[in-house]
């Protein structure tokens, strides 16, 4: 009996302290982490099309179509089928590619999800916060001087 | 932590163990974790019960079946409970044309389900089996998914009608009294896809069938077709969804054992914290959906489980980018340092511990204290040690049952050794013991976090590594195998790597710990009632993710 | 001080329909026009005790858990989300009514006006105060008792035409439990009966009115909560199991059995069965009220006494809720066994001694 009172008052003290720690969403936004990894965001300036970022993917989110004299068409990107697993931006020799904070997206259709360059250029920033600058992304995987072949061209 | 281990079993040397299995063995294989016998099709059971009585093998860790060229093989990890550094594993070699080899489910029983998985995605019939069925795919499927001449293009409709007919033994039988009743798929208690056929005695549960592989999704073919260095590593944070971070390091112990790579110490200790950390989260989430079971509705406790999973979770992704799916390990090390600035991280980690021990109080008064709750777990779900090791039971639901067995004290792994924290155990074997072990190993866990941080934040600045030097492209050897486990949250994560020369895995096979615990849930529950069947269960934490894989 | 329900000077209770009748001169127009000013009676009581369960159901149900579990729930429709009411109503009432198959047609049809109706007969007899009261038969506590056990019908009727493993077990659970539970529910009401020495729920209130003892001039009630606790307990446990509710909500038990009796039921149906829970939770409410806590009775003039009836049975029912927070739900079996082994032994034993009290006081 003791312990039932003693559950029964534990959620009463709940109730009557008044704090929720569920928030209002589209008012008060959750802070993210700088490392939080959303959609991607292109910058066509910087890419150089080495096709680095393809190549890694784990599950063929990334698809690049060039010209046969390796310039740029297209760059597409299926946000439906990304798992977010950041390496395309760890990959990327130039920071051409990265994931911003954002989460926030919809799509009415799988095909919807499927953003080609200008609408991964026109993704905004979260909160304004620029990854590139709030962390400093990890490329000690990447530039290791092992004796392993460099690959990924 | 205790580095004395008890050796009640006899000292099994490899050459004594040369001798016990004798010319029953053709030849020997080094797996790179164990020796290996290699052992004709129809003398699996003798060697394995010998294996077992004479030298104390009493765990079957693993059954792996792959292809190659010229043959099919099924490999047998075997282990120790009480000391699972000791390992064996026999490999039963069957040709390609008749690919038949002895069961060994009269020798363990999780080879049932094991050679029931193998049957199902490579195609190895087992003699003997007393249950010959497949148990992922539906059973209308066509071929075996991993058999090198599968056809992997050709898509394969089931259609409803070809499924068995859930309703079939719906009819009125004269001769019995019982009742057929799906429980799931879709079910408030199943916490995802699970089926259960069960058979009902009034409300006594007669007979229990987990029936499982709704969410299969080709886990283990993903990884064989990903690269070692990156691609897989995305992967096994989608096994146990959950407690996703020790499931990373399942992966990169066995690479990295495969490939002989080193990881820096400060790399070991931000493993060791995260993976703690992740755990905490997995067993808040599993005390709240089995009170969830119990109190049968979204009531405080779940709340109150879910906003403290929430707190850790938040510190994840500080730590690593992402709330669950956290990609944090890379082979050789981590992908980053703790945040800048790190007193800050620090203290927010503090914080969170700090704040422990009054929610664990809160969690006493609301479960464990609850009288209601404890005619309600108390001996019910009963789970005896020796069907538990039979069925290759670990973590919580082992430990539940007074099993000591814990890989990362047992096996150790990590940064582990170095820090002072206990294996829990109960001797209760009902689901009231495997919610008590739970609540304490998220203390356990909290006490390693302390540890780590206090070492991260006192760590030499010069000497923060946390990658070591690891060549682009890994291609280990062609031949070479391993299989290395983990203590996930749910229990003792396997994986079976061999290496065929080029950068992805030749065969990557993934021993689930709720693939085997789950497979005790007819000895748990057949004679109890609906609800008791319901809360064994949540106690048990499957989650199907990694049932399936 | 008379009874909260102003008496005529025949000492008869002055019930609604006769006052409906004095104040718009239906009463002239004999039988048909008290029929009519019957009608208008049990519409206005029948509307308070719905609109009370419509601001439950949809709201209070939410922000009541929301508060135990830390959370801020329904907020975003009118003030403090009030309007969600008929934003569900409109929800729940436009969707599919699906219908099994194997339904056995008209039981499935009437299971939920069954259980609907059932709590609304309740309230025609029970005294709320400011003269509000329908009818007011010496058996008063019989034709309660009788009436809020004819839910248990509609339950296995739900359960059993729904052509629903699921369902059916829900039905045969709630029975299993109505019949263990309604028998120490019955015995306790006595033991009230035995002090009050009648079964007309008026003439039960008015003897509650009484002091009991004077603190500090403050005079205690005589409520049976303050004369007999014990009773008092006991019937709150029994009515918890009587309307299904935690720690005895197991014809429903959503984790074991999906939802029981209510598994197959949608859109109207639901919308009915889902009523009629909340009225028999407030019915039961009610009963406690008039057993237990004085009736409509509190401080102030007799007018507020439908304030004070109001105040009490949602007391009631934010005791379910906190109930509902905090403790799990027992297994059928052990249901049962505290049903007939614990809860009736101690209702005879409450009974009895409450009989040879009276019988000594006496």
């Amino acid at each position: 009996m003791i312990g039932l009172l003693k559950s029964m008052a534990t959620t009463m003290k709940h109730a009557l302290d008044g704090n929720t720690f569920t928030v209002e969403y589209p008012e008060t936004t959750p802070d993210v982490s700088p490392r939080f990894r959303g959609v991607h965001k292109f910058s066509q300036e910087r890419c150089i099309w080495c096709r680095q970022c393809e190549n890694v993917c784990p599950n063929d989110t990334i698809q690049i179509v060039t010209d046969d004299q390796r310039n740029g068409e297209q760059y597409n990107l299926h946000i439906g089928q990304c798992i977010y697993c950041r390496l395309c931006e760890e990959v990327c020799p130039v920071d051409a590619i990265i994931l911003t904070q954002n989460f926030e997206f919809t799509g009415d259709t799988k095909d919807d999800l499927v953003y080609n360059k200008e609408q991964l250029k026109a993704v905004p920033w979260y909160k304004d916060i620029d990854p590139l600058e709030s962390r400093e992304p990890d490329r000690g995987s990447w530039i290791g001087e092992g004796e392993g072949a460099v690959d990924y061209q | 932590m205790s580095t004395e281990l008890e050796r009640t079993v006899p000292v099994t040397e490899e050459a004594e163990l040369e001798r016990l299995v004798g010319d029953r063995a053709l030849s020997t294989d080094d797996h790179k974790n164990a020796p290996a016998f290699v052992v004709r099709p129809d003398a699996v059971q003798d060697v394995l019960f010998d294996l077992r009585d004479e030298a104390g093998f009493d765990h079957l860790s693993c059954v792996t079946a792959q292809q190659y060229e010229d043959r099919y093989e099924t490999i047998y990890h075997l282990k120790k409970y009480d000391d699972p550094t000791q390992e064996v594993s026999v490999v039963v070699p069957t040709s390609t044309d008749e690919p038949v080899s002895q069961t060994a489910e009269p020798v363990y029983r999780s080879a049932d389900w094991g050679e029931r998985e193998a049957f199902d995605l490579v195609g190895i019939d087992y003699e003997g089996h007393p249950d010959p069925r497949r148990i992922l795919l539906p059973e209308t499927w066509q071929g075996h998914p991993l058999d090198l001449s599968y056809d992997q293009d050709k898509p394969q409709l089931v259609t409803l009608a070809e499924h068995a007919n859930p309703l079939q033994e719906d009819h009125r039988d004269a001769e019995t009294d019982t009742m057929f009743l799906n429980i799931g798929p879709h079910h408030p208690a199943t916490h995802g896809v699970l089926h259960v056929k069960t058979v009902l005695d009034g409300e006594t549960v007669a007979d229990v069938e987990p029936d499982i592989g709704y969410l299969h999704r080709c886990e283990e073919q993903m990884c064989e077709q990903g690269t070692y260095r990156h691609q897989i590593m995305p992967y096994p944070d989608r096994w146990d969804y959950t407690a996703n971070m020790p499931n990373e390091w399942a992966y990169a112990r066995a690479a990295e054992d495969l490939a002989d790579l080193e990881v820096p110490d400060y790399a070991q200790v931000l493993r060791t914290m995260g993976c703690e950390l992740s755990r905490m989260a997995g067993h808040f989430l599993a005390l709240g959906t089995f009170a969830l079971d119990v109190f049968g509705d979204f009531t405080a406790i779940f709340q109150y489980a879910f906003r403290d999973r929430e707190l850790a979770q938040d510190i994840l992704e500080d730590l690593t980018g992402q709330r669950m799916m956290y990609n944090y390990f890379r082979l050789g090390g981590v992908a980053w340092d703790v945040p800048e600035p790190r007193e800050e991280f620090f203290e927010k980690t503090r914080d969170f511990l700090d704040g422990l021990p009054t929610k664990v109080e809160e969690y006493d008064d609301l479960l464990t204290g609850n009288e209601v709750f404890q005619i309600r777990c108390v001996d019910t779900g009963i789970l005896e040690p020796e069907i538990a090791k039979q069925y290759g039971c670990t973590g919580p639901v082992a430990r539940g049952s007074g099993i000591d067995y814990d890989l990362r004290r047992d096996d150790p792994y990590g940064y582990y050794p170095e820090l002072e924290w206990d294996v829990v155990t109960e001797d209760g074997k009902d689901n009231y013991s495997r919610v008590l072990v739970r609540m304490q190993e998220v203390e356990q866990s909290a006490k390693i976090v302390e540890q780590c941080i206090d070492l991260l934040e006192e760590w030499p600045e010069d000497d923060r590594e946390i990658q070591s030097n690891v060549p682009r492209t890994l291609k280990p050897d062609p031949g070479t195998e391993t299989y290395k486990a983990v203590e996930n949250a749910k229990g003792e994560l396997g994986i079976y790597i061999r290496a065929d020369g080029t950068d992805t895995p030749g065969r990557f096979k993934i021993r689930s710990p709720c693939f085997h615990n789950l497979s005790t849930l007819a000895e748990m529950s057949q004679g109890e009632y609906v609800p008791d069947l319901v809360a064994s269960l949540g106690s048990l934490d499957v989650i199907l993710g990694e049932v399936d894989r | 001080m008379t009874g909260p329900v102003p008496l005529q000077s025949d000492g008869e209770t002055y019930l609604l329909p006769e006052r409906i009748a004095d104040l718009t001169g239906l009463g002239e127009f004999g039988i048909a026009g008290e029929s009519i000013a019957a009608l208008l009676g049990a519409a206005l009581v029948g509307t308070l005790m719905l609109t009370m369960t419509a601001v439950a159901g949809p709201w209070a149900k939410r922000k009541i858990t929301a508060a135990f579990t830390d959370r801020i729930a329904v907020n975003r429709i009118g003030p403090f989300g009030l309007f969600i009411i008929v934003a569900d109503a409109v929800r729940l009432i436009s969707k599919e009514l699906i219908v099994p198959e194997n339904a056995d047609r008209p039981a499935y049809d009437l299971a939920p006006i069954v259980v609907a109706g059932s709590a609304m007969l309740g309230f025609a007899v029970i005294p709320m105060g400011s003269g509000i009261q329908l009818a007011d038969p010496e058996v008063g506590v019989v034709y309660l008792f009788a009436v809020s056990g004819i839910a248990s019908i509609g339950l296995v009727m739900a359960g059993y035409a729904s052509a629903n493993k699921y369902s059916l077990m829900g039905g045969l659970r709630a029975v299993a439990q109505n019949v263990a539970y309604e028998i120490p529910l019955v015995v306790t009401g006595m033991s009230v009966v035995i002090f009050a020495g009648t079964l007309q729920l008026s003439e039960i209130v008015a003897v509650q009115a009484e002091p009991l003892i004077e603190l500090g001039g403050v005079a205690l009630p005589s409520w049976y909560a303050f004369v007999n606790p014990f009773a008092f307990g006991l019937f709150i446990a029994a009515n918890l199991a009587e309307v299904g509710r935690n720690p005895f909500d197991t014809p429903e038990a959503p984790t074991e059995i999906v939802a029981g009796y209510q598994t197959e039921y949608s859109s109207v149906y639901f919308v009915l069965i889902y009523l009629g829970e909340f009225l028999h939770i407030f019915l039961g409410g009610a009963i406690i009220a008039t057993l237990f806590l004085g009736g409509p009775a509190g401080p102030g003039p007799a007018a507020l006494g439908i304030v004070w009836y109001i105040v009490k049975i949602w007391a009631v029912f934010l005791l379910t809720q906190w109930f509902r927070s905090a403790l799990p739900r027992v297994r059928i079996d052990q249901l049962i066994e505290i049903g007939w082994k614990g809860m009736l032994v101690l209702s005879f034993a409450n009974l009895v001694l409450t009989a040879i009290l009276v019988g000594a006081i006496a």
